[in-house]
């Protein structure tokens, strides 16, 4: 991904999430779904693994003195979104800052 | 059941909503200083302060708390729901939202849609968010006024939702502004500092009472524990995943939360202000189930046991609650009861604005009088606030639910029409206004044929709950949208032009 695939001629009008536009959008859609597929795994990963694995939630496993499913729920889970969008950001910066350069040099 | 009057509380309620309007009047005075001479760009971190305290109600103050210390490990559903849903919001949304640039759900819905109905449509789920919405910060804040003058609830309502006008009208009329950093760091302040001192008068670790909490779960004795440290003593993990995936929708289709990013410099701006606006969120969640805990504890210890209606009518005040019974200063107790007070003033003044803006503009103009000037079109907006503070008085005299709970039926609304609408409006070309308006008609059948129809037929209830109705709803009606606009004609090309060239730019 270091050179911007070229855009799409303009006279299409297509704009579709699941067939998206060849250049900028393409490359936006992928950390798009890198990033739903972060926050979609543990959010509800998470709750089915409690639910299908039952040893999983023993009332004896702590960490940092809480219940381990209360801390990873409770605390872990925002700073994991926290995380997931500073990395969403910083990542379109670039794709967005790459490709406003290639368009500034005339390319 | 609330004691007697307390002075030292009411008077520090006095003094804080009397700061914030002097507040409110300096930040008048600065803004228009600043368009007039040099606009100076605003922080990120500002403008996350801004989305949080535009964020923070009665259900994020008070009524977590209550749910967590009714329901233990389910109340993190609503959290995750309310924290995770600005994780959509923003790779979905908010920067394509902000390139758009229009001003409030219903512009950008007739913008997009090319279409008057459409923007009808919107406007009137705009009012009905807005009414529920209110329902439940009409509910704390009677809690609230019950507690601070030891008189009943309906009394209470009364006087709080008089307090709340009256100081509607007195910040209309001085043409005060909120702050909204200085409302986000008097709501935090007022939370936190509070639920130290608890828990240090608890003998727990004060420095990170997000932490400590956990020490108390632990202590609970086994009969109290098993209940409340199993995941699913109160819900089964569908209900918990339809919960939380529907506070995530509505939170990335609430209008008041969208609008917030049309008013940012650019769309880098909106970005980055999301991160700092989920931290600023995530102070508040991280800290609010300490206070279920800390309750807990405190019951466990001193054989406090209240049958199920009494614990149910406390929750929505156990904030307060928790600090009275650890015994922290009264002036701690006041902090408590004025931020929950101030973020229901608050989100109530906000809501009202848009549900009588959504009226007097996108209903009354458009469809009763074209002709209108724009001081008639203030006069119905202002009247319409009053008629709007009356309708939501007399429902909120019996609440249908917990605070967290009524609010979530309104997220449910958002997630069922406005999220797909804004979804399919961003990232399909395609989707047209046909399509867009049985969405949004479907949305609306969806989310209130459970509260209606429940009763009639369990099944509904059981896969479509009033709180939870998105998992389902939200992707049929993304469905219905998709197979009604492929059924008529595309929308007009300036509109995907428009969406090429401007909304998908970089």
């Amino acid at each position: 991904m270091h050179r911007p695939e070229p855009e799409q001629p303009t006279d299409d009008l297509r704009v579709n999430f699941l067939r998206p536009r060849r250049g900028f959008m393409r490359r936006e859609v992928t950390i798009i779904w890198v990033t739903l597929t972060a926050w979609a795994s543990l959010t509800f990963g998470f709750p089915l693994y409690l639910a299908f694995c039952p040893q999983a939630q023993l009332p004896g496993r702590t960490i940092f003195g809480m219940p381990l499913h209360y801390w990873f729920s409770g605390q872990f889970l925002i700073f994991w979104f926290i995380l997931i969008c500073c990395i969403f950001n910083l990542l379109i910066d670039w794709l967005t800052e790459s490709y406003r350069r290639r368009r500034q040099e005339g390319v | 059941m609330f004691g007697e009057f307390k002075l030292l509380p009411t008077l520090v309620l006095g003094a804080t909503l009397a700061i914030t309007l002097v507040i409110g009047l300096f930040s008048r005075h600065r803004a228009e200083q600043a368009y007039g001479v040099s606009r100076r760009q605003s922080g990120h971190a500002s403008i996350g302060a801004a989305i949080a305290s535009n964020w923070m109600s009665a259900a994020s103050f008070l009524g977590i708390a209550g749910v967590f210390y009714l329901q233990g490990y389910f109340a993190f559903a609503y959290i995750l729901g309310w924290t995770g849903g600005y994780v959509l919001l923003l790779v979905l949304m908010a920067g394509q939202i902000r390139r758009f640039g229009k001003y409030t759900a219903p512009d950008f819905v007739e913008a997009r849609y090319d279409s008057s109905l459409a923007r009808i449509c919107s406007a009137v789920i705009a009012i009905l968010i807005t009414l529920i919405y209110c329902v439940a910060q009409y509910k704390g804040i009677g809690l609230i006024f019950a507690w601070l003058f030891g008189i009943d609830y309906t009394r209470a309502l009364l006087l709080g939702t008089g307090v709340a006008l009256t100081y509607l009208v007195i910040a209309g009329t001085l043409g005060a502004t909120r702050n909204q950093q200085f409302h986000y760091v008097t709501l935090i302040l007022c939370f936190v500092i509070p639920l130290m001192f608890i828990a240090k008068k608890l003998g727990y670790s004060w420095l990170l009472p997000q932490l400590s909490y956990g020490a108390a779960l632990t202590e609970l004795p086994p009969a109290m524990a098993s209940a409340y440290l199993e995941p699913w003593t109160f819900g089964t993990p569908y209900q918990w995943i339809a919960l939380s995936f529907t506070l995530m929708v509505g939170t990335a289709g609430l209008p008041h939360v969208l609008s917030r990013f049309y008013t940012v410099p650019n769309t880098r701006d909106a970005r980055w202000g999301v991160v700092w606006g989920l931290f600023f969120i995530g102070l508040l969640y991280w800290s609010a189930p300490a206070f279920g805990a800390f309750a807990k504890a405190w019951q466990s210890r001193s054989g406090f046991t209240p049958n199920p209606a009494e614990a149910g009518f406390l929750a929505d005040l156990i904030v307060v609650k928790t600090g009275e019974w650890a015994g922290i200063p009264d002036l701690l107790v006041g902090m408590l009861a004025v931020g929950g007070i101030l973020a229901a003033f608050s989100t109530i003044t906000g809501l009202l604005i848009t549900g009588a803006g959504a009226f007097a503009y996108d209903i009354y103009y458009r469809l009763i009088n074209p002709r209108a000037s724009e001081r008639h079109l203030l006069k119905v907006a202002k009247g319409v606030t009053l008629l709007l503070a009356v309708l939501i008085l007399v429902i909120s005299v019996n609440p249908p639910g917990l605070i967290a709970e009524i609010t979530a039926v309104a997220f449910a609304l958002a997630g069922n029409t406005l999220f797909p609408v804004f979804l399919l409006g961003i990232w399909w070309d395609r989707a047209n206004k046909y399509g867009a308006v049985c969405g949004m008609a479907a949305g609306v059948a969806l989310t209130f044929a459970p509260v209606l129809f429940g009763h009639l037929i369990p099944e509904l209830r059981e896969w479509l709950p009033p709180t939870s109705s998105a998992l389902i709803g939200a992707p049929l009606v993304t469905l219905i949208m998709i197979v009604v606009s492929l059924l008529t004609p595309p929308p007009p090309d300036h509109v995907r032009r428009f969406l090429v060239e401007k909304v998908h730019h970089p």
